[in-house]
């Protein structure tokens, strides 16, 4: 037993059981609070917890999961590039839109974590929460943050963009498809565009684009933090 | 072009951007170089969009399977996330709705000015 728990396979075996189960009962259930990475992330630490399986083990197979994570930030220019025609024409509003929501983010979750008297850990594990995985986790890392905190917020924050967003453009009255999707991309990621998506084909293609502009506009706010 | 090229086009380029970002004098994530990269690579026409087309999809149809270990890895700071859960879950649904509020509003200004200088461009012609 040691020796297929001790195996890279056993995590990775484990990562895909989960996930795929998550994506069945996704489609199942047809609720966006049933996310297949949440699933799969909770089945997962379940499975630990019952089997009292060390954390170690399932990493040997995890950190190989992980190491796609660079080339899928990377490939996001492809996602840009096919869509350089609406971007040139809405070029401005995309811009500005992403600029102020990235700001608005890291400034109200700043804020917030301090209001609370949260510790420099957290304050920097929660500044980047709004922008895709891997570029929130390579901020908060070299700002000294909990990355798994970091991870944690990025996915209840893409689960709850996702939820929200038809609500939110009813409630704030944005009925430009360009600006609901801005909205969608910059403050919830690639989970929250998968309901773009859903909205319609410029909704899907301007959130696109709005997580790896708010990306990118982070990463350089991210240089002038104080902390 | 075959998927063993591709593959080797964009692992290519992910190590040269995290080459990059070790020169860079300011911390920049070598992940977002690489996008940047790969981005000015397929503007310039070096690289061609079937290049890189079915790795490419391969990534990003499964984005989020790949964040399930980092999500897992949070158990291992539980003791000291479980009293801090809830003001945490708070500060995402408060800044979520704030940052759509934000980003959303502020396009839609930016294209109804684009808007109204357009129309009155016309106007005065």
């Amino acid at each position: 037993m040691d020796a297929i728990i001790s195996s890279p396979l056993f995590g990775i075996v484990l990562c895909i059981l989960t996930f795929e189960f998550g994506v069945w009962l996704n489609k199942k259930l047809k609720t966006p609070l049933c996310n297949p990475l949440l699933i799969a992330i909770a089945l997962i630490i379940a499975v630990l917890q019952v089997f009292k399986i060390p954390l170690e083990n399932f990493m040997e197979g995890g950190d190989i999961i992980s190491l796609f994570l660079a080339p899928a930030t990377a490939v996001l220019a492809l996602s840009i590039y096919s869509q350089l025609a609406v971007l040139k024409k809405h070029f401005l509003p995309v811009l500005c839109g992403c600029l102020a929501g990235s700001i608005v983010s890291m400034v109200s979750a700043a804020g917030l974590c301090m209001a609370f008297g949260l510790d420099k850990a957290l304050v920097a594990a929660m500044i980047p929460k709004s922008v895709t995985t891997p570029i929130a986790m390579e901020i908060s890392r070299q700002h000294g943050g909990l990355v798994a905190v970091t991870v944690a917020a990025v996915i209840f924050t893409g689960i709850l963009g996702a939820i929200l967003s038809p609500l939110l453009i009813r409630i704030f009255h944005i009925s430009h498809p360009v600006a609901q999707g801005v909205g969608i991309g910059t403050s919830s990621h690639a989970v929250g565009t998968t309901k773009a998506v859903e909205l319609g084909e410029i909704q899907g293609a301007m959130s696109g684009i709005s997580i790896g502009v708010s990306g990118i506009i982070t990463v350089i706010l991210s240089l002038f933090l104080p902390i | 072009m075959k998927i063993i090229l591709q593959i080797g086009v964009v692992l290519g380029i992910c190590l040269a951007g995290e080459g990059i970002s070790l020169l860079l004098p300011i911390p920049f994530p070598g992940s977002v170089i690489a996008m940047i990269l790969l981005f000015l690579l397929l503007l310039s026409g070096l690289l061609r969009p079937d290049h890189i087309r079915q790795k490419s999809d391969f990534l990003l149809q499964n984005m989020a399977f790949f964040f399930i270990p980092a999500g897992v890895g949070i158990i291992e700071y539980a003791d000291s996330l479980l009293p801090v859960l809830l003001p945490l879950l708070l500060i995402c649904l408060v800044t979520t709705i704030l940052t759509f509020a934000a980003s959303s509003l502020t396009a839609r200004l930016v294209i109804y000015l684009q808007e109204k200088a357009a129309a009155s461009k016309k106007e005065g012609e």
